[in-house]
């Protein structure tokens, strides 16, 4: 049954044109970061100090982090609810979490004016655990290593499988080994992300009046926790359909309705604390005719619209339309998370009509935080590329599949 | 196998461990002020906006010019607000219906209960007498104890996340953003200019621990530096002596209003009929940013017990059923 399909190496040419492109891409964004090395952040950004954070945090760790949930998400389900069907899902999607995780945590370093002294971070008598942000970075970091020894039993069977009888030999010693230890990981995978996503959510807590009041409540913690395990759902959803279309991987249509229902229920939970903060402390008297009004409801649409999406038989059978939903859903995730950071923060508040109070500054991401931002991005999708060409992370559909030069890679893997 | 009811309850438990239910949090209240805090009294009725703090600022805290030129020529060190290199500014505000200014003397607050010491990561803005860090020992503790108050910047803790910024009110730490090797900008009270040879320990004596630069060179006595409670005292009493001159209010106390955000250890006088909002300072609640966020943040965590509790069921659930699946398939 689909529990125990087996995950292959893609195999296949490591340099083929769009690798080229995505590592072409990473090499200007290591320009950038480089000469942001050199001279400050000032002068790549567009960065003041009354948008500190510009979009690096935003995006690179709130939103990346935040697509990177699905191996949260689905090791929920798969493990702690022990739905064994969507077992399949779980190694693209801890692939996906490692690598997410891993530029989040490595974009911070070009955004940190004083990365060096992270250096201390492990020195738990530093530790000041009144800050979110500790909270967020020590979590972070102990979770992109869990999702790294997450990924090894894929690089074991690898080795597993390998031709050279050493490698064959050493995969198969440690793969029982790795199996006993997985129960205490994988709970580990599961409390650390709860842990540092709804604390995603904490750090905006003491931005306080800088928010704009329907973005800015005492349920940002849980509303960070929820949105983030919807984006992990969703961004499976499109990361196996995109798999199955670049390299035939298996694409079970029906979990992947059912998988939706349970979005579903999250989008609509979400819906109903955002809304009923609001009704409830007494903000509807914020709604008016303002740019921040337009963009709430905008933002509960996107919520609402995959949230009954994925309800409907109609799209529940159709993967063209699932995966437009589950799209969507991924949106509304990282709409909500950088227009909580960035689209409705300014500096100096706002007005009861919805206007920010003017406090001389302004901000738009300049060439180089974009190209930064797309960079990492581009060197994600390079590293999951690589890793499931050599190991054996995707579970290919059974239907023949020629992939000239598979074998030979994956000996090369093993060597 | 469908998902049912039961396991849409089962997620909401987990879901609900984790992030709690945030009504419950009362686990931390806002701080009250330390009995030795010092800090400073701003009374705008009585600056004339020469500017002389600014400079002697500039000087105490050997900090470059931020030069601007004149249409007419010249160079001029003319700060428009705090930043990287201005950790102190004397801004006018005018009243938007009667025209009438008052200039207003921007720096550091120095709060009751900063939002910038609870945001910092490793305690690189840390409020001397709130101690994060040096708890370990029983002379630490002490020197903690016997805290000024004063909210001081330790460069080699500092990581330059700028959460600081996020997190203070009154926009006051500034970030170098053209320096390779940046640092934030603050004031820490001229605490390097503090005369070791007074007394501290038994009497108390403000000038022990820090000597504003801007409160010694201030011509019209505008600004002034001494202990929290002496500087309460004296605006009390300045009130008192001319109602008709003063805003009844003491910015950042409790005299004739509420403490804004748990209150601040640099403490402002408006004139008659001039609001603080008017000079630039924030309307603030009562219960200060860190009390509202650490408390929501962690009332969930139960002083830990919930991430501890849900690693143990999670790892109990999952062994069990890693068991049962192996047992599954050799039956098979």
């Amino acid at each position: 049954m689909s529990a125990h399909d087996t995950p292959k190496a893609i195999g296949g040419k490591l340099l083929a044109p769009p690798m080229n492109l995505l590592l072409a891409i990473f090499g200007v964004a290591v320009v950038v970061m480089a000469y942001r090395f050199a001279v400050g952040i000032g002068p790549v950004s567009m960065m003041t100090d009354g948008f500190t954070w510009g979009i690096w945090e935003p995006v690179n760790v709130v939103v990346f982090t935040g697509i990177g949930a699905g191996a949260f998400s689905v090791g929920l389900l798969t493990y702690a609810f022990n739905k064994g069907e969507y077992h399949g899902l779980v190694r693209p999607a801890v692939l996906t979490g490692a690598i997410a995780y891993t530029l989040g945590a490595s974009s911070i370093i070009i955004a940190l004016g004083r990365f060096w002294n992270a250096y201390w971070l492990p020195w738990i008598p530093y530790w000041n655990l009144g800050s979110a942000l500790l909270e967020v970075a020590v979590c972070v970091l102990a979770y992109v290593i869990v999702l790294w020894i997450e990924v090894i039993p894929a690089t074991l069977d690898g080795a597993a499988e390998s031709r050279d009888p050493k490698w064959a030999a050493f995969g198969q010693k440690w793969r029982p080994r790795m199996k006993k230890a997985m129960p205490f990981i994988i709970a580990l995978a599961i409390v650390l992300p709860a842990m540092h996503q709804s604390s995603l959510g904490g750090l905006m807590l003491i931005a306080g009046p800088k928010i704009h009041p329907l973005w800015h409540n005492a349920l940002l913690p849980t509303l960070f926790l929820i949105s983030c395990l919807s984006m992990g759902y969703g961004s499976v959803v499109v990361l196996v359909n995109v798999l199955e279309m670049s390299w035939g991987a298996k694409l079970d249509q029906q979990l992947f309705a059912k998988l939706s229902k349970v979005n579903a229920g999250l989008l609509f939970l979400y819906t109903v604390l955002r809304v009923g903060e609001i009704v409830v402390k007494g903000k509807l008297h914020f709604l008016g005719a303002n740019f921040p009004t337009v963009w709430f409801f905008l933002e509960m649409a996107l919520f609402l619209v995959p949230a009954f999406m994925f309800l409907s038989p109609k799209v529940a059978a159709d993967r063209g339309r699932l995966f437009a939903a589950a799209t969507l859903a991924i949106a509304a995730g990282a709409f909500y998370r950088v227009d909580t950071y960035l689209t409705f923060y300014r500096p100096s508040g706002w007005t009861p009509l919805g206007t920010p109070y003017d406090a001389g500054w302004n901000y738009f991401p300049s060439i180089g935080e974009t190209v930064v931002t797309i960079g990492m991005a581009a060197v994600g999708v390079a590293v999951f590329v690589l890793v499931s060409r050599l190991f054996p992370v995707v579970v290919v559909a059974d239907r023949a599949h020629s992939n000239p030069g598979g074998g030979k890679v994956q000996a090369a893997a093993g060597r | 196998m469908s998902i049912s009811r039961r396991d849409l309850l089962k997620g909401a438990a987990v879901v609900g461990a984790a992030a709690a239910v945030p009504t419950a949090a009362e686990a931390r209240h806002t701080r009250a002020p330390d009995p030795d805090a010092v800090g400073m009294l701003f009374d705008a009725t009585r600056c004339v906006g020469c500017r002389a703090c600014q400079s002697a600022c500039k000087v105490a805290n050997n900090l470059p010019p931020d030069k601007v030129s004149a249409e007419n020529g010249g160079v001029y060190d003319a700060p428009q607000d705090l930043n990287g290199t201005t950790k102190n500014i004397i801004k006018a505000f005018a009243d938007d219906t009667t025209g009438k200014y008052a200039y207003m003397k921007q720096q550091c607050m120095h709060c009751v209960d900063p939002s910038c010491v609870s945001v910092c990561m490793m305690g690189a803005l840390h409020k001397e007498g709130h101690g994060k860090r040096d708890l370990f020992t029983r002379e630490g503790r002490a020197a903690e104890i016997a805290g000024t108050g004063i909210v001081v910047y330790d460069r080699g803790l500092c990581v330059g996340c700028r959460y600081c910024q996020i997190g203070c009110a009154y926009l006051v730490p500034k970030f170098q953003w053209d320096e390779p090797i940046p640092l934030i900008v603050k004031c820490e009270l001229c605490n390097h200019r503090r005369d070791p040879k007074r007394d501290w320990a038994t009497k108390k004596d403000p000038l022990a621990v820090a000597n504003p630069a801007c409160c010694e060179v201030c011509p019209a006595k505008a600004v002034v530096y001494g202990k929290r409670s002496d500087l309460l005292a004296e605006a009390e009493r300045r009130i008192s002596a001319d109602k008709a001159r003063y805003n009844p209010h003491v910015y950042g106390s409790d005299i004739g209003g509420v403490a804004e955000g748990g209150g601040t250890s640099v403490l402002y006088m408006a004139p008659a009929g001039v609001g603080f909002k008017q000079l630039g300072l924030p309307e603030l609640p009562e219960e200060s940013s860190a009390a509202f966020s650490e408390g929501v943040s962690h009332a969930p965590y139960l002083n830990g017990v919930t991430p501890l509790a849900l690693y143990g069921a999670l790892a109990f659930v999952i062994y069990r059923n890693q068991k049962k699946e192996e047992a599954g398939e050799d039956k098979r």
